[in-house]
């Protein structure tokens, strides 16, 4: 009975194979007829991310996709980006869906092989086959991930955390004090204040260590490692998307990179020396910070020292400019910010109530608020998976081996799929009120690859944005802002926000 | 270089001998649930897009995913992100009294990946979402179609 069942099996999923492959040459159109810009020869595409002759903007990405999208549609080949497989643009949920549920086991999420060389050549000596989670793929991701799933993602354990967070958001929020002048605006450099914020925060869930970025004086090597991470995902997209010369010498960019990614490495490694110093073996797990746990229950120095790396990495600067975003979205929409302030003054009645995880869970207009920036202004703004098999993407086959590019924010911003989508009407998100395509805005991705700090992240921005909100009306009287990708997309110029304290 | 200065410190000196621990060649994805040795079993039937019927055991405690897992069940791609709630691969479908009488209502994080399910329904749940109690014995679920199955 069995037998038969495994052989049934069997030959339904070879049928599969043979619709598939026969659909590929029947119903679909061959690849090479994917639209998208013709490949010069020798130099492919790259050249157009020549300062001059090129038209391309690494930038200026967002607005480069919109007019990929204008002049070629829905989905649009780039082919010829030296040192890198062709990339094909997807502006469609439909396809977006499609590509995601067909995800099997160990999703390719197509990134960085400059970080890829870091870790995999560069520093194999540290990282060996353990690279962590970001630019690591196939069985060794798989094998990682399954170790800090449950820790990083249920959400009954990120919530664990809610106390770090809530007193690091209050250390913000009197920060907030001491910056204002005396028309009670922020200094030029407000969003590397937000950032201190974002790394102190994120030092406490994942070391249990306070490393006094919000104080007056910060330790001169925290500024450094902010400093780092900033270079680091500056460069990132220099060296990846402009013709690939790190691969045959060191570019000034390259040794910038390397030295910001060691910089990293060092100052991060100091302080998840001294949380590992501080691991009590005796204390409950529910007490413990991130790494340590991950240290406690797999008997492993490495793992969670790299695990602990990735985290600095990738979730400082994402976190910080989500922020920086939201709060400069509700200063320029004051009347959906006063819709906040009457929500969040009803749950905290006096400014000094203790904000709960119960207050949290009913703040559905904050959560809306931070949807809604996000849909407008993803902090990253694509995102993407290699297909590990022939396909069929859009009606056209697409071989193994390409990297298909999830194009959100220009998704996400057309009126087919958001209405007045150039307006900021956080009210869509409200539950009784959606309708909108489930895969047009995805700012964490999606699935087995999802975001890793998702949780941390979400409690980060509602706690700090709830306590601001409780204290401060924010306001804005400089001119509009641009946004560009600077290396995440975030309001371009000074954020000299205005905090008037409130009755 | 930084390991050593770890490796030096005599506290993890007795640690690294774990270092490399013997990972197993494990694909299937570990039980999420509450460690459950005495605990009471009861049945499930999971209803598949094409009409077949699984009959399963699961102890209370278990999560419907915790069923499919150590049951081993032939249900393609299920469970995918582990419990975690970044994905819609467990996605069931209830009858109306069972799903009203689940004494957990689905969270936030829970109807966010809902909404990303295929064929979503208004008595649509996670089966990592639902526990398992004595009054849902002979509880069957129906398994949606996926686009996979949609496609052959």
């Amino acid at each position: 009975m069995k037998l038969l069942k495994i052989q049934k099996r069997f030959l339904n999923s070879s049928c599969n194979v043979k619709n598939v492959i026969s659909e590929a040459s029947e119903f679909c159109e061959p690849y090479e007829n994917i639209p998208g810009p013709k490949p010069l020869p020798l130099l492919g595409n790259s050249w157009r991310f020549l300062p001059l002759i090129g038209n391309f903007q690494i930038q200026h990405i967002d607005k480069v996709s919109i007019n990929l999208y204008k002049k070629y549609g829905k989905i649009v080949k780039m082919q010829g980006l030296l040192g890198r497989p062709d990339m094909i643009f997807l502006f469609d949920p439909d396809e977006i869906e499609k590509v995601f549920r067909k995800e099997d086991s160990m999703p390719l999420r197509p990134s960085m092989p400059s970080l890829n060389y870091y870790k995999h050549v560069l520093r194999k000596e540290f990282f060996g086959e353990q690279g962590g989670i970001i630019a690591v793929h196939g069985i060794n991701w798989q094998k990682f991930r399954s170790k800090v799933n449950q820790i990083m993602l249920q959400p009954k354990s990120a919530r664990l955390y809610s106390k770090v967070i809530s007193q690091t958001a209050e250390e913000f929020v009197q920060r907030i004090k001491q910056l204002r002048n005396q028309d009670l605006e922020m200094p030029d450099g407000f969003l590397n204040e937000i950032h201190r914020w974002s790394l102190e925060s994120l030092a406490r869930i994942a070391l249990d260590i306070r490393m006094g970025c919000l104080d007056a004086n910060p330790p001169q090597d925290t500024q450094k490692l902010i400093d780092s991470i900033n270079t680091f995902f500056i460069n990132v997209p220099i060296l990846e998307l402009k013709i690939p010369f790190w691969r045959l010498f060191n570019t000034p960019t390259f040794v910038e990179y390397i030295n910001a990614l060691d910089c990293i490495k060092e100052i991060c490694l100091k302080y998840i020396k001294q949380s590992m110093d501080n691991l009590d073996w005796q204390v409950e797990e529910n007490q413990l910070s991130v790494m340590q746990k991950v240290l406690k229950r797999h008997k492993n120095v490495k793992l969670a020292s790299i695990l602990a790396l990735d985290l600095f990495l990738v979730g400082v600067d994402t976190t910080s400019n989500a922020i920086a975003s939201i709060l400069y979205q509700l200063a320029i929409n004051p009347e959906k910010q006063q819709i906040l302030h009457q929500e969040i003054d009803k749950l905290l009645p006096n400014p000094n109530s203790e904000l709960t995880l119960e207050n949290l869970d009913q703040m559905s207009y904050l959560k809306a608020c931070i949807k809604e920036t996000m849909r407008l202004y993803p902090v990253v703004i694509g995102n993407g998976r290699e297909t590990s098999i022939d396909s069929i993407i859009g009606g056209y086959h697409v071989p193994k081996g390409v990297q298909i590019i999830f194009q959100h924010y220009v998704i996400s911003n057309q009126d087919v799929y958001f209405k007045k989508s150039n307006q900021f009407i956080p009210e869509r998100w409200l539950l009784n009120q959606k309708n909108h395509h489930p895969f047009a805005s995805l700012p964490f991705g999606f699935g087995k690859r999802m975001c890793l700090g998702k949780r941390f992240a979400e409690l980060e921005i509602q706690t700090l944005l709830a306590k601001i909100i409780r204290n401060y009306k924010i306001e804005y009287h400089r001119d509009k802002l641009d946004y560009f990708i600077h290396p995440m997309y975030t309001p371009n110029g000074p954020l000299n926000l205005k905090f008037v304290n409130k009755m | 270089m930084a390991l050593n200065v770890l490796r030096r410190t005599s506290k993890f000196g007795r640690l690294l001998g774990f270092t490399s621990p013997a990972v197993k060649n494990n694909m299937r994805i570990l039980s999420v649930g509450q460690p459950a040795l005495s605990k009471k079993e009861v049945e499930v039937t999971f209803i598949k897009a094409n009409g077949d019927e699984i009959k399963a055991k699961g102890k209370v405690g278990d999560s419907l995913l915790d069923v499919v897992v150590n049951n081993n069940l032939d249900l393609d791609g299920f469970g995918a992100c582990e419990g975690t709630l970044t994905c819609s691969t467990c996605h069931l479908i209830l009858s109306p009294e069972n799903y009203n009488s689940l004494p957990n209502k689905p969270s936030e994080e829970e109807l966010d990946m809902l909404d990303l399910a295929y064929d979503l329904c208004d008595t649509s749940r996670l089966g990592c979402q639902i526990i398992l109690e004595d009054n849902l014995d002979g509880l069957k679920v129906k398994v949606p179609a996926t686009v996979n199955d949609a496609r052959s």
